[in-house]
């Protein structure tokens, strides 16, 4: 059997051209995917029942057992964590807000360690963004800054970008010029028009060099910032001034590296700038599958993307306190539920650590590294592929995931509804 | 050898992220991209190993040659074997220095560990099935 229309869960593009073909209860070839969703799709071994660590090793237990234990363990915890979501849907995702409410949680998402200092900046002066379609049709100017879209979003230049074929743009390679600006000359900088190699840390130094330079104040700019010289910087300005649609997206590079939110927040103020003279826009690319629908439905249901607090009763939100890596490495919290995500191999060390020492249970359909350092591991169906939710792409876009087979694994919503309902004291959400 | 650690995604890393325990997974997260005059500059060829050290710790990679790579910098995947050595610190963002981790490069003749081997040094237990 093919089904079409597909979306891939993996990352932030939400591809949802895939055709994939099921044979025996099994997915046995992935079309129009690239190598993460062929990858996504086909090698998806998972953990076949739940499982309790023991002083010696693993045992399997049932889901009611799991479950129970799970809402005890919440319950009894003074400082409950609740960290993870992005690769699950929303439907999964308000859940666990609920669950974060009742108990007086602090609920935080994956963007935390990946796009949270970019909210942090859209939050100081706003986000002039637009949808993918647009920036397909339009734009004739693209900057990837601080990202490598061919091995993290490996389908984002074919679909929307450099070799796009769009409405406004209908010779995409000879039509749109492509800036590159990164630390590494990555693939992604190989095929550039324009390759602009930073120094370490010196993002926000040349994106203030390019404000400047956008508001007619060259005369301010040294011979070289950051290790770019004036004449690029100048001969970039120009590009972008001269752009019908220019489109700026930008990755970790930014929001990782010195300066954080700030860099951001420099990068938005240039997109300002440049719309003094032409159509600019800005956008993170985004990376799980639906961390920017964690952003969301967090949002919508307590008024913050991520880091949120509910210890006081209410929703408080100040990163940097509230944020997960700071909880843990500060040892705070005394019980963690970790979902749709692998804290144990993304989080530095010391705060991975912590999860180690309190009781932490994991609800995932992969075994992962933080599989190691829990005390039980759910296993639950994997949002896109053995279930259907809502998943939000890059540019805010909701799209249906599909329910492509049926493992018999119960939906993490479903798992998360349950444990809601007993730390409830049985009642109904 | 100072250098700056600087994380990031690659294909291969997203294509095993899933399967951890293996050892596509240990060999595309445990790579030390470094540029080709550093690695002589260390005395070593593609393929052997390195010791990485940082005020959290020190880890073990494997370095290999990358032209990209500016000199004075190592590139290393996401993943628990960058992670082993990046300090937790925020600066009050909740985001660590995932990219601009000053880091010591010297070579070593000490074996990889797997990412099992990782966790259970911080208090973990392997669960082995890949």
């Amino acid at each position: 059997m093919i089904v079409r229309d597909v979306i891939c869960p993996f990352c932030g593009c939400l591809c949802d051209d895939l055709e994939i073909e099921c044979e025996g209860g099994k997915i046995v070839k992935v079309q129009n995917g690239c190598a993460l969703a062929e990858a996504t799709f086909i090698s998806d071994t998972r953990l076949p029942a739940p499982i309790r660590r023991t002083e010696t090793g693993w045992e399997e237990i049932s889901y009611d057992e799991a479950i129970k234990e799970t809402a005890e363990i919440l319950q009894d915890a003074d400082r409950p964590l609740l960290y993870g979501w992005s690769s699950t849907h929303g439907e999964a995702q308000s859940v666990g807000v609920h669950i974060a409410e009742r108990i007086g949680a602090v609920i935080d998402n994956t963007s935390t360690v990946c796009h949270g200092p970019s909210i942090l900046a859209i939050q100081e002066v706003g986000h002039p963004g637009c949808t993918l379609g647009q920036v397909k049709n339009r734009a004739d100017v693209i900057i990837y800054w601080g990202c490598n879209p061919i091995e993290a979003h490996p389908r984002h230049m074919s679909r929307y970008t450099t070799y796009a074929t769009g409405f406004f743009v209908p010779d995409a390679q000879r039509e749109r010029t492509v800036i590159v600006v990164d630390t590494r000359r990555t693939d992604t900088a190989g095929i550039a028009d324009e390759f602009v190699q930073v120094e370490h840390g010196g993002d926000y130094a040349v994106l203030s060099a390019l404000r400047a330079i956008v508001r007619g104040k060259e005369s301010v700019i040294p011979a070289k910032v950051a290790g770019v010289a004036k004449e690029q910087l100048i001969r970039i300005a120009e590009i972008c001034k001269n752009a019908k649609f220019g489109a700026i997206f930008f990755g970790l590079g930014l929001t990782m590296s010195r300066g954080k939110y700030k860099n951001v927040r420099n990068a938005i103020e240039l997109t300002d700038a440049l719309n003094r003279h032409t159509k600019f826009v800005i956008s993170p690319l985004r990376g799980h599958g639906n961390v920017y629908g964690s952003n969301e439905v967090f949002t919508w249901m307590t008024g913050y993307p991520f880091a949120v607090d509910f210890a006081r009763g209410i929703a408080f939100y100040n990163p940097g306190e509230t944020t997960a890596v700071d909880i843990l490495r500060r040892g705070e919290c005394d019980a963690a539920l970790i979902v749709a995500s692998d804290p144990g191999a993304n989080f530095p060390r010391a705060a991975a650590a912590h999860l180690a020492k309190i009781p932490t249970v994991i609800i995932d359909p992969h075994v992962n590294a933080t599989t190691a350092l829990s005390r039980i591991h759910i296993p639950c169906t994997a949002a896109g592929i053995d279930a259907a939710g809502t998943a939000y792409r890059m540019d805010g876009v909701p799209i249906r995931l599909k329910k492509v087979i049926d493992r018999g694994y119960p939906d993490d919503a479903e798992i998360l509804k349950k444990i809601y309902d007993h730390l409830n004291g049985g009642k109904d959400l | 050898m100072k250098c700056v650690l600087n994380t990031g995604r690659s294909v291969p890393q997203g294509a095993a992220v899933e399967h951890k325990g293996t050892d596509a997974y240990r060999s595309v997260a445990s790579a030390c991209f470094l540029n080709p005059i550093d690695l002589m500059m260390l005395g070593i060829e593609n393929g052997e190993r390195v010791r990485v050290t940082t005020p959290a710790g020190h880890i073990v990679l494997t370095a290999c040659p990358a032209e990209g790579v500016t000199r004075g910098e190592c590139f290393v995947t996401i993943g628990p074997y960058a992670n082993h050595i990046i300090t937790s610190e925020t600066h009050g963002t909740g985001m660590p220095d995932f990219k601009s981790q000053q880091v010591d490069v010297e070579p070593t003749g000490e074996p990889l560990k797997s990412v099992g081997e990782l966790m259970e040094e911080i208090g973990g237990l392997r669960y082995d099935r890949a």
